[in-house]
């Protein structure tokens, strides 16, 4: 009779944070590998890390909305070249 | 040959990020049409009605106001040259952001920022790559971010780390398409994402650490 814990891939903290690349880019990674969900569930440092990096991917969404406006001379540049100042190269 | 390739990049994808801010523009149809004409009133109107988000892709992108500012005026004569060639197969805003990537990237390639192998060429010295953690829970950073403050850390990026960012977690590009536009692999695009956040993990831990924000 085999012993099904014999198999199991246990990962330290440094071969875990080498496959979060890989996790974070293939949606449902954890739930697929048991090894990075049992590591997940047992080192508070790497899930405060994983649930970090999350948050800043989410985040990021906050820039999505455009809100810097150029200065007044972009346009009068734009518009002296339209304008025969200079043909648009 | 770079601009016809910038122009068939426009053309023939259609770009999921953008699309989600890509709510139709009252007028902005009759605009473009009179532009292709020649008006440059229906140009000016173009410009008003996209400077906003053309300028602040080109500063994500850059970090940097003068910068930004010349690559947006760039983008908008290139667009005055090629609006003819526009067919309305993807959303306007699509076509003149997807342009203005690829205008920012041939500038800092001109600039010999070598996007080419981005793992060998822009990665930053050690002292700027992040180090693993295996740190103290002393400081979460679950809702304590705002987006001033991210800014902020996005602009401070190593140029490669914010490339890559700002395309894959701001503009919702995917990992073939970043790799397609930097020439770079797919697994190279995922690397450099994830070295940024763990960039922007540390500096949003420690803000007291970052400037004042984007460079003049």
């Amino acid at each position: 009779m085999t012993d099904p814990k014999k198999d199991e891939i246990v990962l330290d903290c440094a071969e875990f944070q080498e496959q979060l690349p890989q996790m974070f880019a293939i949606q449902g990674e954890i739930e697929e590998r048991p090894e990075l969900r049992a590591h997940l569930a047992t080192c508070s440092n790497c899930s405060a890390l994983v649930r970090d990096l999350e948050y800043i991917a989410e985040q990021a969404r906050l820039l999505m909305e455009p809100t810097h406006d150029p200065s007044p001379e972009v346009w009068s540049n734009i518009q002296s070249k339209l304008t025969g100042h200079g043909k648009p190269n | 040959m770079l601009q016809g390739q910038l122009m068939n990049e426009t053309t023939t994808k259609q770009q999921p990020g953008a699309f989600r801010r890509n709510p139709p523009i009252a007028g902005e149809a009759e605009a473009i049409q009179s532009a292709q004409s020649g008006n440059q009133d229906a140009f000016s109107k173009l410009y008003a009605l996209h400077k906003r988000r053309v300028y602040t892709l080109c500063l994500r992108m850059l970090g940097n106001v003068s910068e930004a500012e010349d690559m947006t005026q760039e983008a908008f004569l290139h667009l005055f040259r090629k609006i003819g060639s526009f067919r309305g197969e993807s959303a306007f805003s699509t076509w003149l952001h997807r342009l203005t990537v690829n205008l920012v990237l041939m500038h800092l390639r001109k600039k010999g920022l070598q996007l080419v192998s981005l793992e060998e060429t822009i990665n930053p010295s050690d002292d700027d790559t992040p180090k693993r953690d295996f740190g103290s829970l002393d400081q979460r950073l679950t809702g304590s971010v705002d987006r001033v403050t991210l800014e902020r850390a996005v602009a401070e990026l190593p140029p490669g780390y914010r490339l890559v960012f700002v395309l894959h977690d701001v503009e919702g590009y995917e990992h073939n398409e970043i790799a397609t536009m930097l020439e770079c692999s797919t697994g190279n695009s995922k690397s450099q994402l994830h070295k940024a956040r763990l960039k922007l993990r540390d500096m949003l831990r420690h803000p007291e650490t970052m400037g004042e924000g984007v460079a003049k």
